[in-house]
């Protein structure tokens, strides 16, 4: 089967600071793929090499089989038309109300018409537990849960068939992230989307997964299905998910990442 | 140590403190260009993705509102104090060669040619530029820039494009008004206050002003409404690291805005008032 994503050997450094050191990763289409690791070990700026917003500096990333990394910028919308995005802080635009944030792509990309546009925002908005007294308000009104419900609809509006998720529940509560996490399964079944998640909370990368993939030190160290995660026997994988203090991976290491 | 070894000693000091100059001038002269060349870079992206369709109109028309409309009472106090200040000191200075007379025609000249412009230009620049670095700033750092990229919408066309069109555009316009209250201002004090007739006032500011002062005084307003666009959206779209990294952008934007400004007038004065 043809991967949806193939990045071979994908380098991204900024100055002295090598965050990506040769990353080598497949997703398959209809795969929910999952990435973990510590704070500052990347998994943002591969997501970004990914969506095109960071240029990788070495190494290949493919889309169907096409080359991204040399794509045009018109190559680069068009390919983007066909993906959503979750933002880690949300990232709604202030200026417009909560249905105006979702229907954004459809009004301004697609051109559709306001009225059509948001009745399907509401329809979105309805399908991530939001009812239509929100859809007037300013995203600054809403609370931070509520806020990334309507970034997840956002990202759904257009049907996309990809979806990129960058750290769904972090800042939320644990009943929060439940809901969020049961958001993003049901949303990528239904649309039999490829998904990748970035996140380092485990309770989500178990809920939302098929397989979970491991980045340290710049690459890729561990990917296998996600109920074989608890199993495996790399030490790195299991001080992570049960986040021990003691074991392989030091804390200088991350450190020098984010210096 | 020898006397020699002394000299030896001082003149390699003042080697290395006249190299050490030299470098740090060379450093401000190429971070200078470094800055130009990215400033230039931006404004072409902006440019050649601002004349390709799809044209956000409600974006523009709120640009339009926001730079046109809501300066309208910042500018024109400042040009009515302006204007009124301006016949006040003419009257002290002109009354000491009998020349009251020229009252009328000092404010006119000086409202259209130069303080309209300039200080219509100042003043939207510490209200417009720091609200466009701040807004896009913030943007930058909570990733709502990125958001649009992701949205197939080009941020250069969404965000900057209508800034510059609504900067060249609305800034002529308030500088109209400006000189209009500010010429209104001169004639208030000079009438209640100095006690000049309204109407050989009023004569006098028309048979004096010319055409040619008040086109000029819209062109330069024109430069000066793109490059406060131009600077707010720049430093704006390049901030970085949070709240701190946004405070820098706003105040850049606004220090470079107004110092291209009167850089930018003396350069036009100079090229629009050139003496054959």
């Amino acid at each position: 089967m043809t991967p949806k994503f193939s990045l071979k050997h994908l380098h991204k450094s900024f100055g002295q600071k090598h965050v990506l050191q040769g990353v080598n990763l497949e997703i398959f289409p209809g795969e929910s793929m999952v990435i973990i690791g510590g704070s500052g070990t990347g998994k943002s700026v591969l997501l970004k090499c990914l969506l095109g917003l960071l240029h990788a500096d070495k190494g290949s990333i493919q889309m169907d089989g096409q080359e991204i990394l040399k794509e045009s910028s018109t190559q680069q919308e068009q390919r983007l038309q066909d993906i959503g995005v979750l933002f880690q802080g949300s990232a709604l635009f202030d200026s417009l109300t909560v249905w105006e944030n979702v229907a954004f792509r459809l009004i301004y990309a697609q051109h559709m018409n306001r009225k059509e546009a948001k009745l399907i925002a509401l329809q979105k908005l309805a399908s991530v537990g939001l009812n239509e007294s929100v859809a007037n308000l300013s995203p600054a009104e809403i609370s931070g849960g509520m806020q990334r419900r309507v970034a997840l609809a956002r990202a759904i509006a257009t049907q996309p068939h990809v979806l990129f998720f960058d750290e769904p529940t972090a800042g939320l509560d644990p009943i929060f992230s439940s809901v969020i996490n049961d958001l993003i399964r049901g949303c990528v079944n239904e649309l039999g989307a490829t998904a990748l998640t970035i996140t380092h909370d485990m309770k989500s990368a178990r809920a939302v997964g098929d397989r979970i993939a491991m980045l340290y030190d710049g690459k890729i160290l561990w990917c296998g299905p996600a109920d074989e995660i608890d199993t495996c026997d790399n030490p790195y994988v299991q001080q992570f998910i049960h986040g021990s203090a003691t074991g392989p991976i030091h804390l200088e290491t991350d450190l020098q990442h984010v210096a | 140590m020898t006397d020699r070894d002394k000299t030896e000693e001082n003149r390699i000091k003042r080697k290395k403190t006249v190299t050490t100059l030299l470098a740090n001038i060379g450093r401000v002269f190429l971070d200078f260009l470094a800055s130009t060349g990215r400033v230039t870079l931006f404004l072409f992206q902006a440019l050649s993705q601002g004349f390709r369709p799809p044209y956000y109109l409600h974006q523009i028309l709120r640009q339009v509102w926001e730079i046109g409309y809501l300066s309208l009472p910042v500018v024109g106090l400042t040009a009515l104090f302006t204007g009124m200040v301006l016949a006040l000191q003419s009257y002290t200075g002109f009354s000491r060669f009998n020349a009251e007379n020229v009252i009328a025609n000092v404010v006119v000249l000086s409202m259209t040619r130069e303080l309209g412009p300039v200080l219509a230009g100042l003043m939207v620049s510490g209200r417009i530029g720091a609200a466009m670095a701040a807004e896009i700033g913030t943007m930058r750092v909570t990733e709502q820039i990125d958001a649009l990229t992701t949205l197939s919408t080009n941020p250069q066309k969404y965000l900057i494009a209508p800034r510059l069109l609504a900067g060249v555009t609305m800034l002529p316009l308030l500088v109209l008004v400006a000189d209009s209250i500010g010429v209104f201002g001169g004639y208030l004090v000079s009438v209640y206050r100095l006690g000049f007739n309204p109407a050989l006032y009023l004569q006098q500011t028309f048979d004096f002003m010319e055409i040619q002062d008040v086109t000029s005084g819209l062109i330069k307003a024109a430069f000066f409404g793109f490059i406060i666009a131009l600077m707010g959206c720049y430093h704006g779209f390049n901030s970085k690291g949070g709240a701190q990294g946004v405070g820098k952008a706003t105040t850049y934007a606004v220090v470079s805005s107004s110092i291209l400004i009167l850089i930018t007038n003396y350069l036009l004065t100079s090229l629009l008032f050139e003496q054959g």
